[in-house]
């Protein structure tokens, strides 16, 4: 960790001294616009369409500068009142809980995996791989949680199967192997701090970098999880916002596929079903949190994201 | 033993603290592990997994006899890997370079902060984007074009759509890993092939790239045990499940979940599942021991 200020400032001396602003650059830097433009100009699609007026939508088709603008969509959206509000709920429960949960068990098997008088740690490292070579598939999954655990419709089967991760116990396990000096835990353990104490004491907190990159992945990876809902939950309390967009999906499929009615008909019926402007602004409303709090988790992401690649 | 024993004991608080990720993995990957001998069975759901009567290869059987839709889960499968693979990794290493290059750090930030976005966007809230610019008749694509094509009828044209929507969602992303190893290379090795009067592409060529190989190894070595496995929201939301278009983009984690919902041909999806779980186990054991062959350091285990 302590070595990146110094590459940092190597790398703009660098620049300084031997690096010209030639034509070169400058078809360098249209090509990288151009590829930002082709990433992110989709996602402004989303906020345009979801502020466009419906009937131009369907007239002119989605447009990145509608003539006619509108808080319809957005007013449509406030309709499922309840139900949004609800899975919003359920969202954050699940996000929140599996997250934390997760980190929590994920830090302390790495801290155990990563002690070299504990013989047993050696066993931990290939049960710990073996998921990642060989795994039973979504079938066995599938029937294993609901007719042998009897878990169907239950919030635990959102949070469970995301909240361990090869990948991140590995990230925790090198940090700690090579962020934490060992004199400290030792240093811990002589003073009288009994081992708990020395790993919530000492270790966890000293883990937060690593922490907060492992964790914002797995809070997105929950938020995002529209599979394991799909498969598993009924109940309409239970439903997290990704169902709600997928259930969106399928009122619009059964329009489309009515390949009869005709489009001025389809604009009439508009404030009945989930249309196109108020899709895009649930799209708004399930991905916006993500998208507030990812530049404040960009530089602990690409963080342990470094930290995670070298093979510990 | 008795050693191992007494140090097992002595550690006991690792093995509390290891004990609730023992738990989690027991029972939610190893215990379906299990599952997968519901490919030699003829499940009942009132029996269980291991109630159900054997069947011997019956399953087998079936998968060969209607072999059309198994050999066309399973090209799909390994054609769209391979493509998103090949072009993946050389998308990313090319951006990871390109800005690594620029000289206009500022702006590379802000542009690489909007690039990584796509990356946070489910596949649930993804196939209303791409329909925004497919769609018959409100699409962008044929109001620029003026065409009136059914992109949701034609099979022909879906291998590029999923190309171009996987590109759009995982390239900034999968270029930052690259990027942190460049930030690490010594800038002494680039000075010094200035003074031996390296241009900027033989600098590329002969310090940036080969720098990246042992990454480029390790994430390739990562994903051969993943060819069977795919990212099955491009293929079961983005294409809205739609049958039509089956015969280019369906996968095998794609019709395993159809078959899920619609509760059909249960023996022929447990033989395929078992199959798609062996096969990776096998390639990826496989990559691993090519790499072993070729670059030690850079083997997973």
């Amino acid at each position: 960790m302590a070595k990146e200020p110094k590459v940092d400032k190597n790398a703009d001396l660098a620049a300084s001294k031997t690096e010209k602003k030639t034509a070169g650059q400058y078809i360098l830097l249209a090509c990288l616009v151009i590829f930002t433009v082709f990433c992110f100009a989709p996602v402004l699609l989303v906020f345009v369409s979801a502020f466009t007026d419906e009937l131009y939508i369907t007239q002119h088709g989605f447009s990145f500068f509608p003539e006619k603008w509108s808080m319809a969509g957005m007013n449509a959206v406030l309709k499922y009142g309840k139900q949004l509000f609800t899975s919003y709920a359920v969202t954050i429960f699940v996000t929140v809980s599996g997250t934390f949960f997760g980190l929590l068990i994920m830090s302390m098997y790495a801290y155990s995996m990563s002690r070299k008088e504990f013989r047993l740690a050696k066993f931990l490292a290939v049960f710990l791989l073996i998921p990642m070579l060989f795994n039973g598939g979504q079938l066995s999954g599938y029937i294993v949680f609901t007719s042998m655990y009897k878990l169907k419709d239950s919030l635990l089967l959102l949070i469970l199967p995301l909240c361990v991760s090869t990948m991140n116990v590995i990230i925790l396990r090198t940090y700690i192997v090579n962020s934490i000096p060992s004199e400290l835990m030792e240093a811990a353990k002589i003073d009288g701090a009994g081992e708990y104490r020395t790993f919530f004491q000492i270790t966890l907190p000293l883990l937060k970098p690593s922490l907060a990159a492992v964790g914002f992945m797995m809070a997105t990876a929950y938020w995002n999880d529209w599979q394991n809902a799909l498969l598993y939950i009924d109940t309409n309390s239970k439903k997290p916002l990704q169902l709600l967009l997928v259930n969106i999906q399928k009122s619009i499929q059964f329009l489309l596929n009515n390949n009869n009615v005709p489009a001025s008909a389809r604009a009439a019926m508009g404030g009945a079903i989930p249309q196109n402007s108020a899709t895009m602004a649930t799209v708004i409303v399930v991905i916006g949190p993500i998208m507030v709090a990812y530049p404040f988790f960009q530089k602990y992401f690409i963080k342990g994201l470094t930290v995670g690649s070298v093979k510990g | 033993m008795k050693d191992f024993l007494a140090n097992t004991w002595k550690h006991r608080a690792h093995v509390v603290l290891a004990l609730p990720v023992f738990l989690v993995l027991f029972f939610i990957m190893y215990v379906p592990m299990t599952g997968l001998i519901l490919a030699f069975k003829n499940f009942d759901v009132t029996k269980g997994i291991y109630g159900s009567p054997f069947c011997g290869l019956d399953n087998f059987k079936f998968l060969i006899a209607s072999k059309s839709t198994f050999i066309n889960i399973t090209r799909n499968t390994i054609v769209y890997y391979i493509i998103f693979t090949a072009l993946g990794t050389f998308l990313n290493v090319a951006l990871a370079v390109a800005i690594d290059q620029c000289i206009f750090k500022k702006m590379t930030k802000v542009m690489q902060t909007l690039m990584i976005i796509p990356v946070f966007i489910s596949y649930a809230a993804v196939q209303f984007i791409v329909y925004a610019f497919i769609s018959k008749d409100t699409g962008l694509i044929n109001n620029a074009l003026g065409t009136n094509t059914s992109f949701y009828m034609n099979p022909g044209l879906w291998p590029a759509i999923l190309t171009i929507t996987k590109i759009w969602k995982d390239t900034g992303y999968g270029s930052v890993l690259y990027m942190s190893v460049l930030a690490g290379i010594d800038t002494e090795l680039y000075e010094a092939a200035e003074i031996d009067g390296a241009n900027r592409w033989k600098k590329i060529w002969h310090i940036t790239l080969p720098s990246l190989i042992p990454m480029i190894t390790v994430m390739l070595l990562l994903s051969v045990g993943n060819v069977m496995r795919s990212d099955t929201g491009l293929f079961y939301q983005v294409t809205r499940d739609s049958g039509v278009l089956y015969s280019t983009t369906q996968v095998i984690d794609s019709y395993v979940l159809h078959a899920i919902f619609k509760n059909s041909n249960f023996g022929f999806t447990a033989a395929t599942s078992f199959f798609q779980s062996v096969v990776g186990l096998l390639l990826m054991l496989f990559a691993n021991w090519l790499v072993k062959r070729i670059e030690p350091d850079n083997a997973l285990f």
